[in-house]
C-alpha cells in the first residue's frame, strides 16, 4: 500500500504510539496516508479506537513477526 | 472473631490475597484494564470507555465494601485511609507525581505487575526502581522530605476524613446513591455497553477490592492478639485492615528478598498480592499464547521508565496509595484524601501526555 509518511513506533508502549501518530497526522494533508509500525500488543485496540473517535480511517492493519503495521488515512 | 492464633491465620490471609490478586492479574490482562490507558484514551482520543471501566470498579468496590460494613463484618475506619489527618499537600503532590510516573513508565503499579507477567522486561525495571524509591520514601532519604515537609501541611478532622463522618451521613445510604449514580453514568455509553470486557474488568476489579477487605478484615482479624493483647490484622505491613494497593507491597517484596534469611519476616498480604497479579497475568498470557518478551527501545525509553518508576514509588507512598490503592481501595472507604489523590493522579497523567504530545517529533 502506498503511503506518504511512516512512523516507527516499535518498542514504544501506550500512550506514545498514539501520541506520535496523532502528531504526525496533524502535520499531514487530508487524504494522505500514514504508515505506523508498532510492537505494543495494545496498539491494535488503541488504533481502532483512535480511528473511530477521530474519523481518521484505519485502512488496514496486519500483524507479522511480532510487529503490527497500520495504514491510516488523514481525514 | 477468630479464635485461631495469628500465626495459624497467616496462610489463609496470604493465600486469599494471592488468589484474589491472581484473578485480578488474569482479568486485567484479558480486558486491558489500565488506569493510565483510561486517561490516555480520554485525553488523546476523547474515548471514555476505559475511564468508565475504572469508575465501575470504584462503584462496585464502594458498594461491596459498604455492604460488608453494613453487615457488621468489617470496619472500614480500621484501614489507613479515613484517619483524622488530612495531609492535603501529600495527596496533591504525591498523586500528581504518581500520575506523571505512570505515564512515563507505561502504566501504574498494577499495570506494571500485569506487564511483568506478560513478559515485559521494561516493567521489571520499573518494578525495581519503583520498589527502591518507595522504600526510600517509607524509611530513607525521600521519607525525610515526605515527613518533614509535605506531611506538615495537614488538617485534622477529629471524627475522620471520610465523607460520612465529615457530613454526618449514613455510609450505606451515601455509598448506595454514589455507587448507583456512577454505574448509571458508566452504562449510559453505547461504546461501553458494546464490549463485555469493559464490564468484566470493572466488576471483577471492584469485587477483588471488596473481597480483599473481607480477607484482611474478617479472615485475618484477631480481636486480641495473645502476644500483644491488642487487636490485630494478620500478615499486614501496616498493622491495619488492608485491601489491594501495589506501591508499598512492591517495596516490601524487595525487602523480603533482601532479608530472606531473617526468619522473623514473612510473606505479607501485600507481597502475596503483588506476586498474585504477576502470576495471574502470566497464566493468562501463557494460556492465550500472548506472552512475549519486550525490552527497551533506546536510551530515552530507558530513562523514561526509570524516572517513571522512581516517581511512582515516591508519589505512591506520599499519597498513601496508587490508582488502585487510593483510587479504588481508598475510594471505597469514601475517604476525602482518596478522592483528592484520584483527581491529582489523573491531572498528573493528563499533563504529562500533553507534554509528550508537544514534544513528539
Amino acid at each position: 500500500m502506498n503511503f506518504d509518511k511512516e512512523l516507527d513506533a516499535r518498542g514504544l508502549n501506550c500512550p506514545l504510539p498514539i501520541l506520535r501518530a496523532k502528531k504526525a497526522l496533524n502535520d499531514m494533508q487530508s487524504g494522505q496516508v500514514l504508515k505506523i509500525v508498532a510492537t505494543d500488543p495494545g496498539s491494535i485496540k488503541d488504533f481502532q479506537t483512535f480511528s473511530r473517535q477521530t474519523g481518521n480511517e484505519l485502512l488496514s492493519h496486519a500483524a507479522a513477526q511480532k510487529e503490527f503495521t497500520f495504514f491510516m488515512k488523514r481525514k | 472473631m477468630n479464635e485461631a492464633s495469628p500465626a495459624q491465620l497467616v496462610p489463609y490471609v496470604t493465600g486469599g490475597a494471592f488468589v484474589l490478586a491472581f484473578i485480578f492479574g488474569a482479568v486485567g490482562n484479558k480486558t486491558n484494564f489500565c488506569t493510565m490507558g483510561a486517561v490516555s484514551d480520554w485525553v488523546n482520543m476523547g474515548d471514555t470507555s476505559r475511564m468508565r471501566m475504572w469508575l465501575l470498579a470504584i462503584a462496585v468496590a464502594l458498594l461491596g465494601s459498604s455492604a460488608l460494613e453494613a453487615a457488621g463484618l468489617i470496619d472500614l475506619s480500621k484501614s489507613i485511609y479515613p484517619g483524622p489527618s488530612f495531609t492535603w499537600l501529600s495527596y496533591l503532590v504525591g498523586g500528581f507525581l504518581f500520575g506523571v510516573g505512570m505515564t512515563l513508565g507505561s502504566g501504574c503499579g498494577s499495570k506494571t505487575l500485569i506487564r511483568v507477567g506478560a513478559g515485559n522486561l521494561k516493567s521489571l525495571i520499573v518494578y525495581v526502581f519503583l520498589g527502591i524509591a518507595a522504600y526510600m520514601t517509607l524509611r530513607g532519604l525521600f521519607g525525610a522530605f515526605r515527613v518533614g515537609v509535605l506531611e506538615r501541611a495537614a488538617i485534622t478532622f477529629p471524627h475522620g476524613q471520610d465523607l460520612p463522618a465529615l457530613f454526618g451521613l449514613n455510609r450505606l445510604v451515601l455509598a448506595s446513591i454514589l455507587g448507583a449514580a456512577i454505574i448509571a453514568w458508566v452504562y449510559s455509553s453505547k461504546a461501553f455497553r458494546s464490549s463485555f470486557d469493559y464490564t468484566l474488568g470493572g466488576v471483577v476489579t471492584g469485587l477483588v477490592v471488596a473481597g480483599g477487605w473481607y480477607v484482611s478484615g474478617v479472615i485475618g482479624h484477631v480481636a486480641e492478639d495473645p502476644n500483644t493483647l491488642q487487636e490485630a490484622f494478620v500478615a499486614t505491613n501496616t498493622g491495619r485492615m488492608e485491601s489491594f494497593s501495589f506501591v508499598s507491597p512492591m517495596a516490601y517484596t524487595l525487602e523480603y528478598l533482601m532479608f530472606w534469611t531473617d526468619k522473623s519476616r514473612i510473606v505479607t498480604y501485600g507481597i502475596a498480592s503483588a506476586l498474585g497479579v504477576i502470576a495471574g497475568s502470566a497464566a493468562y498470557a501463557l494460556a492465550t499464547r500472548s506472552f512475549r518478551w519486550e525490552g527497551f527501545r533506546d536510551a530515552e525509553d530507558t530513562a523514561n521508565h526509570v524516572a517513571g518508576g522512581v516517581l511512582m514509588g515516591f508519589g505512591g507512598i506520599t499519597a498513601l496509595g496508587c490508582t488502585i490503592g487510593q483510587a479504588i481501595t481508598g475510594f471505597s472507604t469514601l475517604a476525602l484524601g482518596s478522592i483528592v489523590t484520584f483527581a491529582a493522579i489523573v491531572a498528573g497523567s493528563a499533563a504529562t501526555m500533553k507534554y509528550q504530545y508537544w514534544r513528539a517529533g
